[in-house]
């Protein structure tokens, strides 16, 4: 019996300095690669806005929403981006639909305001992230020649819950959920044609 | 009408900014940064505590209440507050894909996630199952009334975490390409685990439907069958159990001499005691048994509790 036990004794610990040994060095070797901390976030370049980014997220708001780049925004009274140009003109002539099913497009009057020729103002647009469900509709919309391409998707880390697998990226059609270091800024070149975004 | 509109909007299109000559100053678009590096230490340090204090709780402390407590704290930590998000199961994958791709990108804290409660399996068993894992935790608190599940049959099953554990390694390394006949098999790499992890859908509160489903099956099988997911299901368990055949402590359900007498294999839900002793593998820390073994509680002063101490002649 005593016998028995010092043997199981000595398998265990064989058993566990090889465990340990194993574990270590599987460690020791990934954490050569390992990266501080790497976060996802969209590619504008690869992005097509194909509207999974809505559908797919883990949270039932997507953490993928639409931003404005008010460096390159036209402020253009009508923006291809906020006003659904398919659809029924008003008795202005300016159509009456909106491109965001959300409504999370928003818009005031900046500048030099007209009051009596709306065409002649210029308009601020923000989208309002607690509506916003990252469909990319306006984004699409933005591209350019239509618009300045000024409205993109963006993973918001306040929102992001950092999964060990994005569910966007698995369903992403055009691979442009990418994994990048911390800050977890978007590329702003392409890689393909050196343009900027 | 629309090619009107179009019209239109050409003629209003503008091409940079324009010039508001000073009476307006543009914003700048805010870019929220990811989590602060100490939240991610945080995440290690809770891990680490958590491990720790769930070994002390149950070996040394040989606390039922305890490890509940732990449990409920790990629910809404790794939980509800993570929402399941970062967890050891997932980051099987995370390590696969890291070690098959050099161009993917691993955080230093999914590999912390994934070695550490492996370490701990070597020192004090599946702890980390026992205090640490909130789908674990969730499963223990809805366990009404357990059914004993025939030894073949619990036998056969174990061996399913390791076919999920090979599926899943297979899938987040490699992807399946088949080609057989006219049949053309095109998946590329996935996650199955997050793909169909039971619990997240709970913990998120939201969740694609299958997901829902089989959550919910998990928690009306889980109360009658002690952690269905964990025993037979979860393939870090199946790591675990590995690793905790060799456990340097493990539970040992008399505090000091054996007595045989089999009341603790009653009380174990999860069929983890073989032999009146508490089989490594198997043993999901939960220490229920010590509330059910004579010795432990005349340890504790007697059968009743309180003040009288009960001498019991085994």
């Amino acid at each position: 019996m005593n016998d028995k036990s010092t043997r199981r004794q000595f398998l265990d610990r064989t058993g566990r300095i090889i465990g340990f040994t194993a574990i270590g060095s599987a460690a020791g070797l990934l954490a050569r690669r390992a990266s501080g901390n790497a976060v996802y976030q969209v590619d504008p370049f690869k992005c097509t806005s194909c509207d999974l980014c809505r559908t797919s997220c883990v949270l039932s708001l997507s953490a993928v929403k639409a931003v404005n780049d008010f460096e390159k925004c036209g402020y253009c009274m009508l923006c291809p981006a906020y006003m659904d140009v398919n659809s029924r003109p008003d008795e202005k002539g300016i159509p009456a639909g909106k491109v965001c099913p959300q409504d999370a497009l928003k818009r005031r009057v900046v500048g030099a305001v007209d009051q009596d020729d709306p065409n002649n103002n210029y308009y601020e647009y923000v989208v309002d992230e607690t509506r916003c469900d990252g469909c990319g509709k306006c984004v699409k919309a933005c591209k350019p020649p239509a618009g300045n391409g000024s409205l993109r998707l963006e993973i918001r880390y306040t929102r992001c819950v950092e999964c060990n697998e994005c569910a966007i990226q698995i369903a992403c059609p055009d691979r442009a959920i990418v994994s990048v270091p911390a800050p977890g800024m978007a590329p702003m070149e392409s890689p393909v044609e050196g343009k900027k975004s | 009408m629309a090619v009107l509109a179009t019209g239109v909007l050409f003629a209003q299109y503008q091409k940079k900014p324009p010039d508001f000559g000073g009476t307006y100053s543009f914003p700048t678009p805010e870019h929220p940064e990811p989590r602060a590096a100490w939240v991610h230490v945080l995440d290690i340090v809770m891990l680490a505590a958590g491990l720790g204090l769930a070994a002390w709780l149950i070996l040394k402390r040989r606390s039922r209440p305890g490890v509940l407590v732990l449990s409920i704290g790990a629910i809404a930590y790794f939980g509800f507050y993570r929402r399941g998000c970062i967890c050891p199961i997932g980051a099987i994958q995370n390590v696969t894909l890291s070690l098959v791709d050099p161009r993917y990108m691993i955080s230093a804290g999914v590999i912390v996630f994934f070695f550490l409660p492996l370490a701990a399996a070597l020192l004090f068993g599946r702890v980390f199952c026992g205090g640490v894992c909130p789908l674990g935790a969730v499963q223990d608190f809805v366990l009404l009334r357990p059914v004993r599940v025939p030894r073949r049959l619990d036998r056969a099953l174990s061996w399913l975490p390791y076919i999920y554990l090979g599926l899943a390694v297979w899938f987040a390394g490699w992807g399946l390409h088949l080609k057989i006949g006219a049949l053309q098999v095109q998946w590329g790499r996935r996650f199955l685990i997050c793909e169909w992890d039971p619990f997240i859908g709970l913990f998120r509160i939201s969740g694609p439907f299958h997901m829902l489903a089989i959550g919910a099956g998990f928690i009306l099988a889980g109360m009658f069958i002690g952690r269905p997911y964990c025993r037979w299901l979860c393939p870090y368990g199946g790591l675990l159990a590995i690793l905790a055949r060799v456990s340097w402590k493990n539970v040992s359900i008399t505090p000091d001499k054996e007595l045989d007498c089999g009341l603790c294999a009653d009380a174990c839900p999860y069929g983890a005691i073989r032999n009146l002793r508490a089989d490594r593998a198997s043993c999901l820390a939960c220490a229920r048994c010590y509330e059910y073994c004579p010795r432990e509680l005349e340890t504790r002063g007697g059968p009743g509790g309180g003040d009288t101490l009960v001498q019991v002649k085994p």
